[in-house]
């Protein structure tokens, strides 16, 4: 998975392409947790090229969550492929964070 | 030097075996002086077919190899080693004159890991042969690490076929089936029926996040919740919720998704909850196809405790086929990185194939694997169908 940083307007924007997996779960994690502690407080996750989730990816996400909650900041999910948005609602993540909506606006609604 | 007939020099058992190869006696006779006494078992040979067979009998730890030999030559010698799988991970150094750029290249190319040039410099076969040495010592390290964990995880997967149902009870008017299987060893996947009064049973298919260790213990954990739990567990969002209790204190940064369901024997009704797991699925022959049975169910358990968790009321008819499953199966992958996916699952569902529900089981497994075509199930799988009489 390749993971692309950029800030625009004070927000974390993080472009994900690939299968977040087994794999690649623990390199994201420590990415994402790393510009959590750097101060982030909003942070969009781009997944419009994500292909995979397995729930390995489902907790990293889940923890960041929780974590970015802790500073009082807010993570997004933005432009989920189906089959994505489905993984992401069997598992009612929708409870913990703003899952479907477009980075544009995301950056607005931030 | 010796012409003992399995040419061992040195006492030590213990240590690492060194065949030098060279047809110059002079150059065995340098290189054998430079290296006594260092604590390694020096075995020689004269030419490449003496070699291939002292390697075979010995498997020596690494191999100092002269290049232009009569008969067999070190090129030959080295490649006939790396096609044998017994021999084929012994490092093999070179030897060869100065200058020759070409027998360098063409020597690692073949699979050897250094070479030394000629004549030798002692300091330099010394470092080259402990540094190799070194490196096969790690690599050996390494690899006892890892069959010991090995070990330890068919342990803790032989601990977690043990904590899954003997046998499958017998339920009037129902005929059930469960198939398991684990990624790699152990695995987080978990299935189970318990009985409840009043011809009532309880079915759990549940997932625990994640791999080997970590993914068996929150396995053995909800196993436990569920065989222990007071009273009978026949309100199912009540079990879901006093289960994820417990769960949110000891399961941390992960969670366990599941779906539980009660069925009444007296009226076949069924009543569902779930969290963050499937939809099961249901094939009534009547419709002649497969649906998911839509419960909007919770988010998955040891994340944070519930207010209510939804429960789905529905009554099953004779003939349904009701079928609980984990994402190992429909996320088995193929090489051409298709997916197995819920279409196919609905589909060999759907086929006739009588009332066994292990045979359509059997049915259903078989096509996942000619679909996965040789790759490995990233996930753990588990399975429990119902059929009803």
């Amino acid at each position: 998975m390749e993971v692309i940083e950029k800030k625009q307007d004070g927000i974390c924007i993080l472009t994900l392409s690939g299968r977040l997996d087994a794999n690649s779960s623990e390199e994201f994690r420590e990415k994402i947790l790393q510009i959590i502690e750097d101060g982030a407080k909003k942070v969009i996750l781009d997944c419009e090229n994500l292909n995979y989730i397995s729930s390995a990816g489902l907790r990293v996400v889940l923890e960041a969550t929780k974590e970015i909650k802790r500073h009082e900041g807010k993570i997004m999910l933005c432009a989920l492929q189906d089959y994505i948005k489905e993984v992401f609602e069997v598992a009612k993540f929708d409870a913990f964070l703003p899952i479907g909506g477009s980075v544009e606006g995301a950056l607005k609604e931030f | 030097m010796t012409n003992h007939p399995l040419p061992y020099v040195g006492s030590q058992a213990e240590s690492e075996r060194i065949l030098l190869v060279d047809d110059n006696p002079t150059n065995l006779q340098v290189l054998f002086q430079t290296l006594e006494g260092r604590g390694y078992n020096l075995l020689v040979a004269k030419d490449g077919e003496t070699a291939l067979t002292i390697v075979k009998k010995a498997l020596p730890e690494l191999i100092l190899l002269d290049i232009m030999m009569p008969g067999i030559d070190g090129y030959e010698v080295c490649r006939r080693l790396k096609n044998d799988p017994t021999t084929k991970e012994i490092p093999i150094i070179f030897l060869s004159a100065l200058g020759e750029t070409k027998d360098k290249v063409r020597g690692l190319d073949l699979g050897a890991v250094d070479y030394i040039s000629k004549p030798f410099q002692a300091e330099e076969v010394i470092a080259r042969v402990n540094t190799h040495i070194t490196i096969y010592r790690l690599r050996r390290e390494v690899q006892a690490q890892k069959d010991a964990l090995e070990r330890e995880l068919e342990v803790v997967a032989k601990v977690q076929y043990d904590l899954l149902p003997k046998r499958l009870p017998e339920i009037k008017g129902m005929k059930l089936s469960a198939y398991y299987q684990t990624s790699r060893y152990a695995g987080g996947d978990y299935y189970d029926i318990i009985e409840l009064p009043d011809e009532r049973w309880g079915f759990m298919v549940a997932d625990a996040e994640g791999h080997s260790t970590p993914a068996a213990v929150r396995m053995a954990m909800t196993c436990a919740l569920l065989r222990g739990y007071p009273g009978a567990a026949s309100d199912p969002g009540k079990v879901l919720k006093d289960l994820n209790r417990t769960l949110c204190e000891v399961v941390g940064m992960s969670f366990i998704t599941a779906i539980f369901a009660v069925y009444d024997g007296r009226d076949n009704s069924l009543r569902i909850v779930k969290a963050g797991h499937m939809d099961p699925l249901l094939y009534r022959p009547s419709k002649g196809e497969t649906v998911e049975i839509p419960c909007e169910g919770t988010y998955a358990m040891g994340i944070e405790q519930y207010d209510e968790v939804p429960v789905t009321e529905t009554r099953l008819q004779s003939g349904d086929r009701l079928l609980f499953y984990t994402d190992g199966l429909t996320e088995q992958f193929n090489p051409e990185g298709e997916m197995y996916g819920l279409e196919r699952l609905c589909r060999q569902l759907s086929k006739d194939r009588g009332d066994s529900p292990k045979e359509i089981l059997d049915a259903i497994v078989d096509d996942a694997e000619r679909f996965a075509k040789g790759l490995p199930a990233d996930d753990d799988q588990a399975l429990l169908l119902c059929v009803v009489e």
